[in-house]
């Protein structure tokens, strides 16, 4: 058997590379540029307008270790995931397995239904969100205030005691959807004879889904957290169109921090480009380690789990 | 039974009543409109794109310049957008080539930092004879350090600064039956009279409508109308940006005075009383401007603008103008303080890289010429009054508008500016970067409870902005600029009368 060369495979496989070209374009553009220009841009101080941008090394790393806007924002972008992403999950998980049952009559419909939020744009949530939360003319506080739930408006989006509690709830009720796919994806993969087995075994429901199915699905559950994670530190639109991050910062996660500094300082205040970046990159890297913990935890528990067979 | 007020419009019906705003306001005073049409005028490289604040002037200006692009040859694109819209959105047009032809700086930009970041242009060179036109402008309306520099003409000024921006607005029946019935123009409120007229308001209307209303998502309206109001209890200092809560008399800034604080803790006194329209920190000023004509709130501070936009949309609205209130009834005829006579915030700004430079200077050429400034005054009433002095004669006036100017001419005093008395200070105004949380920023957090200790909060806002101040001073003098914060400091001004470019010439 001969060993083929480095360039010779490269050669005859080389069909096969051409048609990489264009995904690698576009992700050299979208996303290792920016990636790589932000790490630049985070060592320059610099408003990203003028041409005066000037080199200062890793102060505006060290400044941001200094700011406690940086550091709120930061917990608060991972309080807003905590908030979510279980509450995301196992609601997505319940109506997966009523949905996933064949017998259940407008099933695809409320499919439909509950993914709907999904593909309607955030800015249209955020703007609608705002009209039916409104303390004065909102459909919502009129309900509570008519059937006596409360005796006083409740400023939803206004109060910074509960405007993260409201946009989490927003959140959840967004992304439900997408989450009940991929839950309906793992339960695709339970074999349909084991539910017959277990029926002929007269084994009860609750039983087949805690010692059958939720075995078959929980590696799935890890994939799935992982990326409702990352989408919950995602969640710019939804609160520019909504709080802006207000009052007084109560809802500004790191994204929007970013923003901020970066295209919308406060009056009196000129943008900071260099500063943004280096929180950008912080955040980033964050977000990177996050997963790194996410894929080691996994490989633990699947190392830890009974082989078959 | 609900407590929410009912009579609100929808988004809808309020974006019919604004653009009926600016068609009504117009039908008569411009029906016969006559644009020149310029000679010599390049063609256009597409629509010339204005951006500005919108308000009564934006509604002249979309009124005006499209009819002009029309005869001279040229299609135009205007945007009117709140003021932390434009904030938000020309920064980011500057840095990918998108911004207008022309526009407004954001509120608390220095234009001199506009001019070293690259943002803007000088029009001298769009212009047969700057000089001349220039000359046809009452004395101060181009000043070294705030629309010229280095001799040359940045900022383009067409109204007059002198007007009270942050005025008492109210509904009279509802400020009549808590029994305040004399307020107006001549007799301001009493703080403690706010607190219960704005109780008694709530009170009277059984919790459907509420004594207050602030556009308290719009950051800078906590921070501009408590200094209003802090102006009003004797506070001598700036208004707005690098100068806003700057005591004249030390150059240090004042937030932690008893001024401040007593005006602060006025707002936070009618957020406990119940007396605050709810969800205030989610609405901005225009919808809080449109909310108090639909009887949801008894008063509201705000400019004068507001008036003729009222007159034309809310016609049903029976409101009064009145100063900002005051601490004790003795203070009435206490000033508030604006930095010049221009109106900067108002200034069209040519974009450096601007597409059609000729054809906005052109019609900067008519609107600064007596014909347009009559034009505009018919329009902009006490809104955003024309810089020419002349034209207040020539302008069909409502009464609500007579009495807003009448209080302007009365009670606003053009107060010593830093800037124009040391042109050096541009450098440090672009040195300048203000800390968080800054003045408006504090007051929201005050006012929605995450700050508790007024006077710690505000003091806290002052030292912080001190220090970035002498932070940019000690980098703008080691640029090589000559400056001090001595030149901050103007503790001989009498207060009681304008500062004018002989009280320059003689520093």
């Amino acid at each position: 058997m001969t060993t083929l060369t480095l360039r010779r495979r490269l050669w005859l496989s080389r069909i096969d590379y051409l048609f990489l070209i264009p995904g690698l374009l576009i992700f050299g553009a979208f996303i290792l540029w920016p990636m790589l220009a932000s790490f630049y841009y985070s060592t320059l101080d610099w408003t990203g307008f003028g041409e005066n941008a000037k080199f200062v090394g890793l102060k505006n790393f060290t400044d941001l270790l200094h700011d406690e806007f940086f550091y709120a924002a930061f917990r608060r972008s991972f309080s807003f995931m905590l908030m979510t992403v279980p509450i995301q999950m196992l609601l997505a998980l319940v109506l997966a397995i009523i949905l996933n049952n064949k017998l259940l009559k407008l099933s695809t419909f409320f499919r439909a239904m509950i993914f709907l939020p999904v593909v309607t744009p955030v800015a249209v949530i955020g703007i609608i969100m705002v009209l039916l939360l409104s303390p004065f003319n909102g459909p919502i506080n009129g309900l509570l205030l008519d059937t006596g739930l409360v005796t006083r408006v409740v400023d939803f989006l206004g109060s910074p005691t509960i405007v993260l509690w409201t946009l989490a709830v927003i959140y959840v009720w967004k992304w439900t959807g997408i989450t009940l796919i991929y839950w309906l994806a793992a339960l695709q993969t339970v074999p349909d004879e084991l539910y017959e087995a277990a029926k002929l075994d007269g084994v009860k429901s609750w039983q087949v889904m805690v010692y059958m199915v939720m075995p078959i699905i929980a590696p799935f559950a890890g994939v799935i957290a992982l990326i409702s994670a990352i989408n919950a530190l995602n969640v710019f639109p939804l609160i520019q169109s909504t709080t802006q991050g207000g009052p007084f910062f109560s809802s500004e996660v790191m994204e929007v921090y970013i923003f901020r500094t970066a295209f919308a300082p406060a009056s009196g205040q000129f943008p900071r480009l260099g500063y943004a970046s280096a929180a950008g990159v912080i955040f980033g890297l964050s977000i990177i380690a996050l997963t790194i913990v996410q894929a080691i935890l996994m490989r633990r528990i699947r190392r830890k789990e009974p082989t078959h067979g | 039974m609900s407590n929410t007020f009912k009579g609100t419009p929808s988004r809808r019906a309020f974006l019919k009543m604004s653009a009926a705003a600016g068609l009504a306001s117009f039908a008569g005073p411009l029906a016969a409109l006559d644009v020149p049409t310029v000679a010599g005028l390049p063609a256009a490289n597409g629509p010339l794109h204005w951006l500005d604040s919108g308000g009564q002037k934006g509604e002249f200006i979309k009124a005006t310049l499209p009819e002009f692009g029309k005869v001279n040859g040229f299609d135009v694109v205007y945007d009117g957008l709140p003021w932390n819209e434009i904030g938000t959105i020309l920064p980011l047009g500057i840095r990918n080539g998108s911004a207008p032809d022309t526009f407004n700086l954001p509120q608390g930009m220095e234009p001199s930092v506009a001019l070293a970041e690259g943002w803007i242009q000088p029009y001298d060179d769009y212009f047969a004879d700057i000089a001349a036109f220039k000359a046809a402008y009452p004395a101060g309306s181009f000043v070294e350090g705030v629309n010229v520099f280095g001799g040359k003409t940045y900022g383009f000024p067409f109204s007059t600064e002198r007007r009270f921006n942050n005025a008492l607005l109210f509904d009279r029946a509802k400020l009549a039956e808590a029994g305040y019935d004399k307020i107006g123009p001549e007799l301001a409120l009493t703080y403690d009279e706010m607190r219960d007229a704005a109780k008694k308001i709530t009170e009277n209307s059984g919790g459907r409508s509420f004594g207050f209303i602030i556009g308290g998502n719009q950051l800078g309206r906590w921070g501009d109308s408590v200094t209003m109001l802090a102006q009003r209890a004797g506070a001598k200092v700036g208004n707005s940006a690098l100068i806003q809560g700057l005591d004249f008399a030390t150059g240090e800034y004042a937030f932690g005075s008893d001024e401040y604080v007593a005006a602060v803790e006025l707002l936070l006194a009618m957020r406990d009383d119940g007396s605050v329209f709810p969800g205030v920190l989610t609405i901005n000023a225009p919808q809080a401007r449109e909310f108090i004509t639909q009887g949801a709130a008894g008063m509201i501070i705000q400019g004068p603008w507001n008036v003729p936009i009222w007159e034309a949309t809310a016609p049903q609205f029976d409101f009064g103008v009145s100063p900002g209130p005051v601490p004790t009834a003795d203070q009435q005829n206490n000033p508030v303080y604006v930095a010049q006579l221009p109106n900067t915030g108002n200034m069209m700004w040519l974009n450096k890289a601007a597409k059609n430079p000729h054809q906005a200077a052109a019609y900067f050429a008519w609107l600064g010429s007596l014909d347009g400034q009559v034009a505009y005054a018919n329009v902009a009433s006490c809104a955003d009054p024309a810089i020419f002095p002349e034209t207040i004669a020539l302008a069909d006036l409502s009464e609500r508008a007579v009495q807003m100017l009448n209080m302007a001419e009365r009670l606003v005093r053009i107060a010593p500016n830093p800037m124009i008395a040391n042109p050096d200070l541009s450098k440090v105004a672009a040195a300048y970067v203000d800390p968080t949380p800054n003045l408006s920023q504090a007051i929201q957090g005050l006012f929605a409870g995450q700050l508790t200790d007024v006077r710690k909060t505000l003091t806290g806002v002052a030292d912080a902005r001190n220090k970035a101040l002498d932070d940019a001073i000690a980098v703008a003098k080691a640029a090589g600029a000559n400056v001090s914060r001595e030149d901050f400091a103007f503790a001989a001004w009498d207060s009681s009368r304008d500062f004018t470019n002989d009280d320059y010439a003689a520093l």
